[in-house]
């Protein structure tokens, strides 16, 4: 529907401002699509993965342009609330439908390139493919999001008893 | 069967004599010892007549029986019985037993293994649950999470018909048990979290084609609301499901449908609540948002709406209505009247004329803070302007109930025609409510609020009561340590049934609420018990065991089944964790 692609327009510029990327972007209509971005996938090497007869599948290196970059991850924040992840990943992505993405484990792989992979494409049991309202660069800000969060220290362990 | 003793066959026999007529509006063709539909009747009533199991030897229930389905999400719903055969929906992938009840251990007749898609899981807001089957025409008919109906034949299990009913790339699931009503299949569905456009839908039994299609908001044309049968009692106007959105947003706006339908033969209308309006933050969306939150009575023939009243306008606090719309005739003030009963999440428990929908008792049966009564001339809630929230309020605090419910609309309640109560859980808990702006980004979630719960006051977070509706009074409470989530049952025995979020499944004596047996089962209640008499001529209860629905992400300690998924326990129930952890199993009890 015209009107929702136009609000996702709409948040990717907010979001490319606040990170002062792309600031002319936003005033062109003809902004090319972030998914052709050189950093897209089909480059992805799931790096936890286990490799039939040890060969890894062959393909491009992945890597986070802003890994570390505190002022992106900052802006993940504020996105990871207006994509909705929230609804289902909980505030501070602490879970809620979805899974705790703040607690350090990862169903589908922790590294950048891993959880770039799960947000642009989706995972089965309902995580929506966000890459195509996204595109490359709005998933590697939540990527940077994410991999800022401090799991607790104590995450095994829940214990009802005085020590 | 062993000898039962002269005096307790006395008793037993005065019980029967003294059990009066049953319920209106009972289940077609169905013997009093069979539990045919999800409350059993079409008044929504969860009353059997079986008198085996009194307040006299409910003392010495025991377990006979336990089955894990094999899933680990919450079990809402209730089995059912026809015959000598239990059939048993589980929650997502929504498999469907037939348990043969005349053999020793119950073997399995069949089981029906629909491909349901896993991407539903993550569009169904709380959890992955099903609240049960309706058997009618020799069909069992039940809904898929991933938006489907299918009616099964219940003799051989072999698919019938499977008709898609709802779309999860729109944010809808499907949860709600559907209402047979002649050759009408209604179905309704989940998604007041994601802004569907909410609706309820007739489908054919025969064949499973949808025959109609009934808005819960938009232009009257959507909403099967035409001038001369659309009586609402305290509304009028042309398309008050736009005029009342203040713009595009009904659009979105929720309304979904997802608890429990009940049907008036002699009116020929079905009741069915309606869900949250959506966005959470209610400044998108300025009106009264017609007709979210409200119960709305149908035909079922052709969905043509009769009446509607709208309990929470500018639903603020998700108070969702889907609540069972419980019908029974009362006296109230000395008159006799067709009544609907309705415990609302927003706190009010309201007793209503069925037949045109005006007011006839509203009064609170937990904590309330967002409103100070309900006007019954106006229909309105009286608010409290500090307790509305938007996003331009910031933090409001001390509202009661929390957006969980007064009492939770999966949590059915029961009433008996002897002792003239309705018996409901309930929860005590209020909540802080901070929304924001939501965007709406189809299939995903369109919320906009942070909304952490506190205990309410009296130092318990729920109960299980008795409530007169003719007078909007409690008879009696037990209170529980924690939110209670299950629903109701009682009998012309006089016992009362319920369970617990920490795993008792509990008789009570109907009148007084007196303890009289209890026993842990092996995981938190939130489904429904109900009884049948088994093929050996005795009276059984059942129950699901199976810890989840809000409660799979609120105390999300309490599930082990992903080590990629550790949480922290919720801090105002921080030990429940201690007490049970998710499984589903079904119980069975009996003398």
């Amino acid at each position: 529907m015209n009107l929702a692609r136009l609000t996702e327009r709409a948040l990717l510029c907010v979001l490319a401002l606040g990170a002062g990327l792309l600031l002319g972007a936003c005033a062109r209509e003809s902004a090319a699509p972030a998914a052709r971005s050189p950093a897209a996938p089909p480059g992805v090497v799931y790096e936890s993965h286990l490799a039939a007869g040890g060969h890894t599948p062959p393909g491009g290196t992945l890597s986070n342009p802003h890994a570390g970059d505190a002022a992106v991850a900052k802006n993940g924040a504020q996105l990871f609330s207006t994509m909705n992840c929230d609804g289902c990943h909980g505030g501070g992505a602490a879970g809620w439908v979805g899974p705790n993405l703040g607690d350090g484990r990862w169903r589908y792989g922790g590294s950048d390139a891993e959880v770039f992979s799960s947000i642009y494409y989706g995972r089965p049991k309902g995580m929506p493919a966000f890459g195509g309202a996204l595109g490359a660069e709005g998933v590697w800000t939540l990527v940077t999001y994410l991999r800022s969060l401090q799991p607790p220290t104590d995450v095994p362990t829940e214990s009802w008893e005085e020590h | 069967m062993r000898p039962i003793p002269a005096g307790l066959l006395a008793l037993l026999l005065g019980a029967a004599a003294a059990s009066g007529a049953p319920a209106a509006n009972v289940t077609p063709g169905a013997g009093e010892g069979e539990w045919a539909m999800p409350a059993r009747d079409y008044a929504g009533t969860r009353f059997s007549p079986l008198t085996q199991i009194t307040a006299a030897n409910a003392t010495a229930l025991r377990p006979v029986w336990t089955f894990s389905t094999g899933v680990l999400a919450g079990h809402e719903g209730q089995p059912l019985v026809v015959g000598d055969t239990m059939y048993v929906v589980t929650p997502w992938p929504n498999v469907l037993y037939a348990f043969d009840l005349s053999k020793d251990g119950y073997p399995l007749r069949w089981k029906y293994r629909p491909d349901v898609s896993a991407n539903a899981i993550g569009v169904s807001c709380c959890d992955t649950v099903n609240r049960g089957a309706f058997y009618a025409d020799g069909k069992v008919i039940y809904n898929l999470l991933d938006g489907h109906t299918v009616a099964v034949d219940a003799k051989s299990g072999r698919e019938l018909w499977k008709t898609a009913i709802a779309d999860v790339g729109s944010g809808e699931t499907v949860t709600m048990a559907p209402l047979v009503v002649g050759n009408r299949v209604i179905v309704g569905a989940s998604g007041g979290e994601f802004g569907i456009y909410g609706w309820v839908k007739g489908l054919d039994i025969a064949t499973g084609q949808v025959v109609w299609t009934a808005h819960n908001m938009g232009p009257d044309r959507d909403m099967h609301a035409q001038p001369d049968t659309f009586r609402p009692p305290y509304d009028h106007g042309a398309d008050l499901g736009v005029q009342s959105w203040g713009g595009e947003g009904w659009r979105t706006g929720g309304g979904p449908v997802w608890g429990f339908m009940s049907y008036d033969r002699d009116l020929d209308l079905f009741y069915y609540g309606t869900g949250n309006a959506s966005p959470y933050n209610a400044e998108q969306r300025p009106g009264d948002n017609k007709w979210t939150a409200s119960v709305l009575a149908r035909r079922p023939a052709d969905g043509t709406l009769v009446w509607a009243y709208q309990f929470t306008p500018h639903d603020s606090w998700d108070y969702d209505a889907t609540g069972t719309m419980l019908l029974a005739d009362l006296t109230v003030a000395g008159h006799a009247v067709k009544a609907l009963v309705h415990f609302d999440k927003n706190g009010f428990a309201y007793t209503i004329d069925r037949a045109s929908g005006r007011l006839l008792v509203a009064a609170p049966f937990a904590p309330v803070t967002w409103a100070h009564a309900v006007d019954l001339t106006t229909g309105r809630p009286v608010l409290d302007p500090s307790k509305q929230t938007g996003a331009s309020k910031g933090n409001v605090k001390d509202i009661c109930p929390s957006l969980e419910g007064g009492v939770s609309p999966s949590s059915p309640p029961a009433y008996s025609p002897r002792t003239h109560l309705f018996y409901t859980s309930t929860n005590n808990m209020c909540m802080e409510y901070a929304a924001a702006r939501a965007s709406y980004l189809k299939g995903t979630p369109f919320v906009g609020v942070t909304s952490p719960y506190v205990a309410g006051p009296g130092g318990y977070l729920g109960s299980f009561m008795a409530w007169d509706a003719a007078t909007g009074k409690k008879v009696w409470e037990n209170k529980e340590r924690y939110p209670n989530w299950s629903g109701a049952l009682v009998t012309a025995g006089d016992v009362a049934f319920y369970g617990t979020l920490d795993g008792w499944f509990k008789s009570v004596d109907a009148r007084s609420g007196k303890l009289l047996s209890k026993f842990k089962v092996g995981s938190g209640v939130v489904g429904n018990p109900m009884t049948y008499r088994g093929p050996d001529g005795r009276q059984y209860v059942a129950v699901y065991a199976g810890f989840g629905g809000d409660w799979a992400l609120l105390s999300g300690d309490t599930r082990s089944d992903d080590p990629a998924d550790v949480r922290a326990p919720a801090d105002y129930i921080k030990d429940i964790a201690r007490h049970t952890s998710q499984g589903g199993i079904i119980w069975i009890f009996g003398l």
